[in-house]
Parts: structure tokens; sequence; C-alpha cells
């Protein structure tokens, strides 16, 4: 009767699977639909709750409705949105404050690191496999760098007056030893043979550098420029170290602002976290793919 | 041909190596701005830090300070607070790395078998992640507000008598424990994941026609080839556990009875809030090399297949 000794071997082992697997399959999405409950959850009634009034979310807290918006009226969903703008004059202008430091950070970002990492990668100069050497260092080493000594060096250079916070606040961002890094390891990786091609026909260094180089590399500039979004526009213990006055305020810093405003509006709260993470959101879903290509990048070293 | 490599005039030597002259140009025009900001606000700091802890360097007269030798260290191995930060510290990190690790590993190979609704739940396990930290943090401080917070609502349904959370000297941690986690682990899952994805399907195949079991394959195959991610992951999420900060910052400054105290908020503290930026700097340089042998051990420990 049993004949799986005459079969081959993968035909035995397809069978073994089959009845175990299929009970595991069904553990495993049970599981996997319990915890799926538990990472969204909070983010569906943060989404949810900016939507009702704090009334509503109050009186809804212990039924599932809480879950549910309190009306399928969609024009009546943005109140505490609106009431956000109303509410806090310089709101609006958090908003405009994070794009304005996000978009200053990313380009400072591309250019410095981007040429710092093409000079590390096909330029010898002296010097050249110091900067190499502590560049990696400062990958490996996890040096506590608190805010302390870079708040010191900041007011030593004058940085901290109040007209100048700003550009206090934005200078230290600029480069990375990480991201020089990841340009390096990209433009060791692409042929010379392109360069060279482009170098004989007479094209200079720099000009070969913005004619063929750049417009090959769009895919880590991509990967470093989001990256660069989603930490600047995230920042937080800086920022809100840097900027007490609230027409300079990050989004990230103003949330503070909203949470702990007397008297406090729930709803209002949920609309300013939930208005805070759409840009973020957006980029997710967006820029999957360089997202991914970044992520197994550092994964690889 | 001779052209171009005959004339002297585009070589030049420095210190015994000979250099392209125009590359050296290009190179030090490019690296320069680089160069200039990393010495500035990176390894300028790092100095600061360094000299500042053998002084009473204070934030307010930063214009005359004085050598103190070991006094910040002799102060630092004597305050009974920073110890207590230490140990919030090192308990954070007990608890969180394995709960992420063990999380984000398990998730991602669930989801890298042919399940159903994959995509799905990849996006569901995911979707914290995209939260800022200040976000996360404000948003579970309502959640768990003792009176009137969404969690306590939830377990008054099942009967449990509303909790005190992050009021609570005893939970504070433990809450920051598992809302880290919760925020943080779908990144580690994605990283798995295309660790896992690098695996060669021919290995399972070949592995199959040998009779391996799924055991087998999972010990002998999966595990194996994703140890090098595991030992990234294991170790960014280690030190990034140690500079726990902005968690505690926003929901509890660090209490209840300094519950939630953390090393680098406790170095932030000093430094700013105090002022007291020698102390600040004497510490910080203590845990640098705390964490730099940790780290580094750890690296040669599970970098042993390279």
């Amino acid at each position: 009767m049993d004949y799986s000794h005459t079969l081959p071997n993968f035909v035995k082992v397809k069978r073994k699977i089959s009845p175990a697997g299929v009970t595991l399959k069904t553990a495993a999405i049970i599981g996997l639909a319990l915890l799926c409950v538990l990472f969204l959850f909070p983010v569906v009634w943060m989404v949810v709750s900016s939507f009702k009034t704090q009334d509503q979310i109050y009186t809804q807290l212990s039924s599932w409705r809480t879950f549910l918006p309190a009306t399928w009226d969609v024009s009546k969903w943005f109140v505490s949105y609106k009431n956000l703008f109303n509410a806090f004059d310089y709101f609006g202008r958090s908003i405009i404050n994070s794009a304005i430091y996000c978009t200053v950070t990313i380009v400072g970002v591309l250019l410095l690191n981007s040429f710092a990492g093409y000079a590390l990668a096909r330029l010898e100069f002296p010097g050249s496999k110091t900067i190499g050497t502590i560049v990696l260092l400062l990958i490996i080493v996890p040096v506590e760098t608190s805010i302390v000594p870079m708040y010191v060096i900041l007011k030593k250079l004058g940085l901290l007056e109040q007209s100048v916070r700003v550009v206090g606040y934005l200078l230290p961002g600029f480069v990375s030893a990480f991201y020089i890094f990841m340009f390096r390891q990209f433009f060791v990786g692409m042929p010379r043979e392109l360069e060279e091609a482009a170098r004989i026909d007479g094209s200079s260094r720099i000009s070969t550098y913005f004619k063929i180089i750049m417009p090959l590399s769009k895919a880590i500039f991509a990967t470093v420029a989001i990256f660069t979004f989603m930490g600047a526009w995230n920042e937080y213990v800086f920022a809100q170290l840097m900027f007490s006055k609230q027409s300079e305020m990050p989004l990230q810093v103003f949330l503070q602002l909203v949470n702990s405003f007397n008297p406090k509006d729930l709803s209002m709260v949920m609309a300013a976290l939930t208005f805070s993470t759409i840009p973020i959101a957006i980029v997710y879903i967006f820029c999957q793919r360089y997202i991914i290509e970044g992520v197994s990048f550092s994964g690889l070293k | 041909m001779e052209k171009v490599k005959k004339p002297k005039s585009i070589y030049y030597k420095f210190l015994g190596k000979t250099y392209i002259k125009s590359d050296s140009i290009v190179g030090i025009a490019f690296i320069l701005p680089a160069v200039v900001l990393g010495a500035i606000f990176v390894i300028a700091p790092m100095v600061i830090s360094l000299s500042y802890a053998f002084t009473d360097a204070n934030l307010l007269r930063l214009d005359e300070v004085a050598w103190a030798g070991f006094g910040q260290f002799k102060r630092a191995f004597t305050d009974p607070y920073l110890w207590n930060a230490f140990k919030n510290t090192l308990e954070f990190v007990v608890k969180v790395v394995p709960l992420q690790l063990l999380a984000a590993l398990g998730l991602a190979l669930i989801l890298n078998t042919k399940i159903k609704g994959n995509t799905f739940f990849r996006w569901a396990f995911f979707c914290p992640v995209m939260l800022s930290l200040a976000v996360t943090s404000f948003l579970w401080m309502n959640l768990l507000n003792p009176q009137e917070g969404l969690i306590n609502a939830f377990l008054g349904a099942f009967g449990v008598s509303p909790q005190p959370f992050l009021e609570s000297p005893k939970q504070a941690m433990n809450v920051i424990v598992f809302v880290s986690a919760w925020q943080g682990a779908g990144y580690q899952m994605l990283i798995f994941l295309s660790g896992l994805k690098n695996i060669p399907p021919e290995l399972y195949e070949a592995a199959g026609v040998d009779g391996a079991g799924s055991a087998t394959k999972f010990f002998r195959i999966t595990l194996p080839s994703i140890l090098p991610t595991f030992s990234f992951v294991l170790v960014t999420m280690l030190i990034g556990a140690f500079r726990l900060m902005t968690q505690p910052m926003i929901m509890t400054d660090g209490g209840p009875v300094d519950s939630t105290m953390t090393m680098s908020f406790y170095i932030y503290r000093q430094g700013i809030k105090y002022r007291d930026v020698a102390y600040s700097s004497a510490i910080a340089l203590i845990y640098t090399v705390f964490m730099s042998v940790i780290a580094l051990t750890l690296r040669k420990v599970t970098d042993v297949k390279d």
C-alpha cells in the first residue's frame, strides 16, 4: 500500500508537507490577523478620531464605533483640521517651516555627500585615503554625539542668535558619513568605461560628473533624498532645542503645543498627528522601490 | 597616446606619492565642503566633548574654563542618578531588543512564504514605521491616558481596573519598551525580508531532492543565509536602543520618579538644562567607550563567517 519508497524523493516531500502545512498555515494566518489588529488599531484610531469631535470620541470610546467615523458625511470630517488652523496662528506656518527645512536639507545633503562620495570613489589626492578611513570609522564607532557639544559649537560660532538660528539648525544636517559612504559604494560599482569614454571625448571631470554620472545615479540620489526627507521631517529633539519661537517651529515640535494646549481638544491633537504623518505616508507609498533598495543596502553592510 | 602620458606637468609628487594634478584639484574641490562642515559639526563636537570632560565647563561661561582633571569622572562613578539612568537604559535594551528582533524576524519568516494577503500584512506591520517618534509618543500618550484613554476603556470592557501606565514607576518603562517595539519592528521586518529574498531558491530545491525536512532547511539554509543581516540588525538595533531619548522626553520627561530617565536623556539634561557641559561630556565619553566595546565585540562575534 505504501508506495512512497518507490516514488522519487521530491514527490514524497510534497505529500508529507500538505496536512501539517495546512493547519500551520491557518494558524499562521489567524496569528497574523491578530497581530495585524495590534499593529493597526492605534493608527486607524488616530485617523478616525481626527474626523470626529472631541465629544464623539469620548462617548464612543468604549464601543467598537470608536474605530468608525461618527458620520459618513465626508464634508463634516475635516472640522477639527479647520479648527487647528483657527486655534493656532502658526500651525500653517509650521507646515511651511517643515517643508522649507526639509527642502534645504535634501539639497544640501545630496550635493555635499555625493560630491564627497565621488571624490572618494574615483579621485586620488593627498589625504583621500585618510578621509575615507575617517568616514568608515565614523560609521562603525557608535559615538555618543549628544546634542550638547553641538550646542556649544553653535554658541561659539554665534549661530544661536535669533536671526541666524535657522542656519544653525540646518547646517549640521548637511554632512553624513553614512550618506558619503553610500554614494561612494554606488560610484565604485559603476563601470569606469562610461566616464572614461566621455573623458576621452574631451569632457572635463566636472562636466562628466554632471552630464554622465549624476543622470546614471538617479537611484542612489532618490534613495538618499527619501531617507533625508524622512529624517528631516521627523526630527524632534534637536528641533525642540533650537526653536522656541512659534513662527520658526517645524511641525513635529508644534505637535507639543497642540497636545499640551489647555483646554485640550483630542480630535484636534489627532488631526495634527495625522496631518504630520501624511507626507511620510505618501513618500512610503510612492517611493517603495527606493526605500526597499535603501533598506537592503543598509542591510548588506 | 604619447601626448597624454609623456608631459610630466600633469603629474606631481607629494610625500613620495604621485598624483594627477587635475584629479587632485577636482577631488579636493569636491570633498572640501563635506570636510569643512564635517570638521565643524562632526569632529569638533567630539573633540569638545573629549576635552571638556576634564574641565569644569559651564554653558553660561564657556570663556572661563578650568581644568578639573578626573573630577568629573569621579563624580560620574558616584552619581546615584547616573547609575539609575544606566540601569533604566539597560532594562530598556534587554527588553526591547529581543522583543523587536523576534517580532521582526518572525513576521519576515512568515511573510516570506506564499501566504494569502501577503502584501496587505506587509503594509499593516509596516504602518507604524510611518509615524515619527514624536507622533508615536503623542499618540500612545493619549491612548494610554489613565482616565480617558482608549486602552483603559478597552480593558474596562473585560473588567480590568484602569491602569496608571505612564504614571506608574513600575509600568512606565515597560510601556516605552512596547511602544518602541511596536513602532520599529516593521522596519527590521523589511530588512529581514530583503535578506530572505536573496537566498537562492535552488538551495531549497536541492535540499528537498536530498530529502531534507523543513526544519533542516530552516536551520541549515535559512538561518545561516541571513546571519549577516541578523548581525547587522542586532548591532544597529542595540545601539539605537542604547540611545533611547525621544520617547521618554515626550511621554514621561524621565519620570515618574526617574523610572524612565535614560543615559542619553541624562547626558542631554545635564548639559542643556543644568548647563553642566563638563559633566555631560564626561558621561558621554564613558558611554561612548561602553557602547563601542559592545558594538565591536558583537560585530566580531557575529561576523565569524566573513
